[in-house]
């Protein structure tokens, strides 16, 4: 009887009311896993739900500084938040991106000739619009590639 | 009563890629055509710049290389442009040519130049302080009263 309608108890823990406790403990530990609310689950009888709470916290371990803004890493994903990098041209005050310069324009573009997002060189939005507007001048004027073939 | 608007100086970058084996008399030419265009439709060509042979990004006129020229043309009004380019249209030795004005640029970097010296002018400059210097802001350890007593 109690077999049919408890097919796998747990762990019974008191075994003078065994035929008792493993009817509550059964729906308990069923449900534990359903609600996190109980405190039960990650002490005393509930194996097969607690190293799944303690994997649940994994990830905090791994980001050390509390990052913040457009490279915060995602769980589970790889973290492409590196080191803080700084705006080429605010720091060498450059007010004008020169199209003419192709070795410079170089550096912020591709091996296949796609211009380079912001987070990857570190500039401000300013002069990343104006270096995609003299990179985009060079290409016309035959200074800098559209694609290359890899 | 019409107003008098102060006509600005525009700026134009003109860059325009002849054929790899062009004469350097063509090339020449086509100069002063288009100095001459200019000159009459009250331009200026200030600055002609010969950057030779050069390899192209891309085939342009089923060429990989071409000779570049660039040209800095000042003028009160745009029409001349279009004049130059339609000159360079019909040229023969020309594959690929592009103009740029750059006067807007050009006074917006003089504006943030100015912003940025003017900002500087107003900050007072904080002496800088050695470190081997003693910091003249300790304040003496010996003030407390004795008479505590």
């Amino acid at each position: 009887m109690s077999d049919q309608q408890n097919p796998a108890p747990p762990v019974p823990p008191d075994p003078q009311a065994a035929p008792e406790a493993t009817a509550p403990a059964a729906p308990e530990a069923k449900a534990a896993p359903a609600a996190p609310h109980s405190q039960g689950p990650s002490r005393g009888h509930s194996g097969p739900g607690g190293p799944r709470r303690e994997g649940f916290s994994g990830p905090r371990r791994d980001s050390g500084p509390r990052p913040s803004g457009p490279g915060a890493p995602r769980r589970g994903k790889r973290q492409y938040f590196r080191k803080k990098k700084v705006c080429r041209f605010c720091v060498e005050r450059i007010d004008f991106i020169d199209y003419k310069k192709g070795d410079m324009l170089m550096a912020f573009v591709q091996d296949r000739g796609k211009i380079l997002p912001r987070r990857m060189t570190g500039t401000c939005s300013r002069h990343q619009r104006w270096l995609g507007e003299a990179i985009k001048r060079a290409r016309n004027i035959a200074l800098m590639p559209f694609a290359t073939e890899l | 009563m019409p107003e008098m608007q102060v006509m600005e100086d525009r700026i134009y970058d003109l860059i325009f890629i002849c054929r790899p084996a062009t004469p350097e008399e063509e090339i020449n030419k086509i100069v002063a055509t288009l100095e001459h265009s200019a000159g009459e439709h009250g331009g200026k060509i200030e600055k002609t710049e010969r950057w030779g042979t050069r390899r192209l990004a891309y085939r342009v006129a089923k060429h990989r290389e071409g000779f570049y020229v660039y040209m800095v043309v000042r003028a009160t009004q745009g029409d001349i442009i279009k004049e130059l380019e339609r000159r360079l249209k019909v040229s023969d030795a020309v594959i690929k040519y592009q103009t740029i004005r750059l006067d807007e640029e050009l006074k917006r970097q003089q504006k943030l130049v100015h912003r940025r010296e003017r900002r500087a002018a107003r900050r007072p400059r904080k002496p800088v302080a050695a470190p081997s210097s003693p910091p003249q802001q300790a304040p003496p350890p010996v003030e407390q009263p004795a008479q505590s007593d």
